[in-house]
């Protein structure tokens, strides 16, 4: 099983991105 | 511990392999900084950026597995596809239509694949494909009715 390794900032999220040439994709969630 | 889709091994798998994944958690009595940054009103808010950040498709609302992956999917061809790069484009769009033939991103991965195929060609049979195929698998989506122009275009 491939756990998923969340990024939680997004301009690292966006270095990764440009690092990898892969899309991002972000779940804005709610605790509630 | 990853709940809803995401306990799904292939939404894990696809998600891994194909993007880089983003979780911002959401606080309506003192909004965050992406939050306003990307108008987030309601959760769960899913979004596809390009590598550059860029916003290329959106989901409101929670969706089940099969939806899940067609919507990733439509996403990364609606990437290629503003990007005019359309063969990849078309790739996208053609597994969201074979791979999750009932999903509800389906229609709007078609009518995009019948406009792929006219850029990447320019034919404009591709377009009638898009409407033809929209008209006899979803005639009741908006999609088809957007379509309804290509419908005058002879084969």
């Amino acid at each position: 099983m491939a756990m998923i390794k969340w990024e939680k900032d997004f301009s690292t999220a966006v270095k990764l991105a440009e690092k990898t040439r892969k899309p991002i994709f972000l779940d804005f969630w709610f605790d509630g | 511990m990853d709940t809803g889709p995401y306990s799904d091994e292939k939404v894990q798998t696809y998600l891994e392999k194909e993007f880089v994944p983003v979780k911002s958690q959401c606080f309506w009595d003192k909004r965050t900084d992406l939050m306003k940054q990307f108008n987030i009103a309601w959760t769960p808010t899913l979004l596809v950026h390009d590598s550059i950040g860029n916003e290329h498709h959106r989901v409101v609302g929670f969706v089940p597995v099969e939806d899940f992956l067609a919507h990733l999917k439509l996403g990364k061809g609606k990437m290629f596809f503003n990007r005019f790069r359309f063969a990849e484009a078309i790739e996208e769009f053609t597994a969201v239509s074979e791979q999750h033939p009932t999903a509800g991103a389906t229609p709007e991965a078609i009518f995009f694949l019948g406009v792929a195929k006219y850029w990447k060609s320019h034919d404009p049979k591709g377009l009638r494909w898009g409407y033809d195929t929209l008209a006899a698998r979803f005639p009741q989506s908006e999609w088809a009715r957007r379509a309804q122009p290509y419908q005058q275009i002879p084969l």
